[in-house]
């Protein structure tokens, strides 16, 4: 193989990598809070985008140090989730068509905050970027790659690997899953339910902020990220089958490529096109997912 | 509250609403406001058949009138054709794509439903912004001319007078419309949709019709839409006009045909009086939306009528269930 043609395959190969582990990791998040809550979190996308753009602010803005505003943004988040749980989602834990519900307050959620986005990150510029953690450029094969796309890269692999094993090994883990089950059962042997819910709630939103940061170290951004991003971790969850893990790093991980060949050829958009179809397709042929058990 | 009082009162109300263009004519901005709040009127007709009578929640509306719109634009720009037949056509065409895009609704319920609209509509407004051959994209289209009668054009009072025309044209096909067998049919499906199997109810023909009348208003709103504002883009109708249009008849009160009224007038001129401060409109919009959800599902129409339920209790101690009973009579009605 010529030298262009491989340095063109080794940066489609990367890129995907970098962009399939991201997506597994928001869709991870978005399956878990589906899977075990029912609430199928429309506003995915603008936490996503609001994590990257807090941690701009505080390092282009601010000038913190690029570690120090990764970990207080993580907390936030957190700590923001627990309030959201408390002040809104918790409302809803007993409606029996919740789902729908849900789905209607964070479409609310999305607007609200696509709107504050709108007279306050909107007037500074259209592409943010998070400076880079770690500094250095290393050679895979002939082509370059910076350190700090390969950090990304591990922190992401890592995070969905802890999640894999915490979800087979851990306490909590087992209780989610159990949760994911069969809530009747699950409450009969013991299990805290709506206490699930809520840890389920956290999680899934600091994954989010989580794949968010990763994903603003690695590429600059605009805050029509947002939306694309929602509706590309809803069309993993739905192909993969809301609940999965498995699913979502399989599907991420395909849709991560496709969007790297894609982009190659053509527009991101028309990627999106082809996600849009196949959750479309998945919803009417097997609404349950490819991944479900 | 209903029979022949209140068919007077409509009667007038209808008739004041179509000639109040003519005494706002001083001040153009708020003549302006009072056009959308018409359009608004028709597209939440529409919603309220499929949301409020059938119990679908269809996020795909506002692409569907972007269609028609769009359409619309083409025949009369490029075909040649004059506003009149155009929209007739561009609105059936649109309503053929809403039963299409309604397909899915035979098997999926609730919020799988709804996330399939979504996709839809994310999937048309993509659509709508990389192939501009007939949307010019983000540029969007803009002086469109207004329709004309008998070569003038249609301006000021006139042009407003006319969207007002549809718009109690909407209400009141729509008022009819669910006091037809169709119309029974229509919340025999949203109450129970294997019962009303059970009983000979055809769900998938009652389903595709609902469709096709939702798609209907749709378009006809999105072609009014085009010659009142005279310039359309995909941001026209995307996602977010979509939830807008469903807050009108979600704020106001799903299934009646008041509450649909109601909402639009109050809700429907919120963006032109805010229009220095957008941001501040998505947030209110959104703030609406979940404080709808989580706090007053019923919208303005349900609160009226549990506090009124809860003043007559007390005047008159009938048992609860009772009462209960009479309510659920007086709805059925509705």
């Amino acid at each position: 193989m010529s030298e262009p043609n491989l340095l063109v395959l080794l940066s489609m190969l990367t890129t995907g990598i970098l962009l399939g582990l991201i997506f597994a990791l928001v869709a991870s998040g978005v399956s878990i809070m589906y899977g075990c809550i029912w609430l199928p979190n429309a506003s995915n996308g603008q936490f996503f985008v609001l994590a990257a753009l807090l941690a701009w602010s505080l390092t282009s803005q601010l000038g913190w140090r690029v570690s120090a505003a990764l970990i207080a943004i993580l907390a936030v988040s957190g700590i923001f989730a627990i309030i959201l749980e408390y002040v809104l989602i918790r409302r809803l834990y007993d409606s029996p068509n919740r789902n729908i519900d849900y789905f209607v307050v964070t479409l609310g959620l999305t607007q609200i905050i696509s709107g504050i986005f709108g007279f306050t990150y909107s007037h500074y510029s259209d592409q943010y970027i998070i400076p880079p953690l770690v500094e250095g450029v290393t050679f895979i094969g002939p082509m370059p790659t910076t350190n700090n796309r390969l950090l990304v890269i591990a922190v992401a692999a890592t995070a969905i690997l802890a999640l894999f094993a915490g979800f087979r090994f851990h306490r909590i883990g087992r209780a989610i899953r159990a949760v994911f089950q069969n809530r009747e059962a699950a409450a009969l042997r013991g299990v805290d339910v709506k206490g699930v819910y809520r840890i389920a709630f956290i999680l899934g939103t600091v994954i989010t902020a989580l794949g968010g940061l990763l994903y603003g170290m690695a590429y600059s951004f605009d805050l029509g990220l947002a939306w694309t991003m929602s509706v590309t971790a809803f069309a993993i969850m739905i192909v993969g089958g809301p609940g999965s893990i498995l699913g979502a790093l399989v599907v991420g991980l395909v849709f991560g490529f496709t969007q790297a060949v894609v982009s190659v050829f053509s527009s991101p958009t028309m990627a999106t096109f082809a996600y849009l179809i196949a959750m479309l397709a998945i919803l009417l042929v097997k609404p349950s997912g490819v991944f479900s058990r | 509250m209903k029979g022949r009082p209140f068919l007077a009162a409509a009667v007038l109300l209808s008739t004041a609403t179509v000639l109040l263009p003519f005494a706002l004519q001083s001040n153009r901005f708020i003549a302006f406001i009072v056009g959308m709040v018409m359009i608004h009127l028709v597209w939440s007709c529409g919603m309220n058949l499929l949301y409020g009578f059938v119990g679908l929640m269809p996020l795909m509306y506002a692409g569907i009138a972007g269609i028609a719109a769009y359409a619309m634009i083409y025949l009369t720009r490029v075909e040649g054709l004059s506003f009149w037949l155009a929209m007739p056509i561009a609105s059936l065409g649109a309503a053929g794509v809403g039963v299409l895009l309604g397909l899915p609704s035979l098997r999926l319920r609730g919020f799988y439903f709804t996330l399939c609209s979504l996709v839809i509509q994310t999937g048309m407004t993509l659509a709508f912004t990389y192939f501009p051959r007939y949307t010019n994209g983000d540029t969007g289209i803009g002086q469109i001319a207004p329709p004309s009668i008998g070569g003038t054009p249609l301006a000021g009072a006139t042009l407003d007078a006319m969207l007002a025309l549809f718009a109690v044209a909407a209400v009141w096909s729509v008022a009819f419309l669910i006091r037809t067998p169709t119309g029974r049919r229509f919340i025999a499906v949203r109450e129970d949709e294997v019962l009303a199997e059970a009983v000979g109810i055809d769900v998938v023909r009652t389903k595709v019709i609902a469709f096709f009348l939702m798609s209907l208003y749709a378009g006809v709103g999105g072609c009014l839409y085009a010659v009142y504002v005279g310039f359309v883009s995909p941001r026209a109708f995307d996602i977010l006009v979509s939830l807008s249009i469903w807050l009108l008849v979600a704020f106001g009160g799903r299934g009646s045909i008041i509450g649909a009224i109601i909402g639009t007038v109050i809700l429907a001129p919120l963006p032109y009086l805010l229009h220095d401060l957008s941001g501040l409109k998505d947030v209110l919009t959104g703030a609406l939306i979940v404080a709808v959800i989580l706090w007053f599902p019923g919208g303005i129409v349900e609160g009226v009528k549990s506090i009124r339920k809860r003043v007559l209790a007390k005047a008159a101690t009938v048992p609860p269930a009772h009462a209960e009973a009479v309510h659920r009579k007086v709805e059925g009605r509705a």
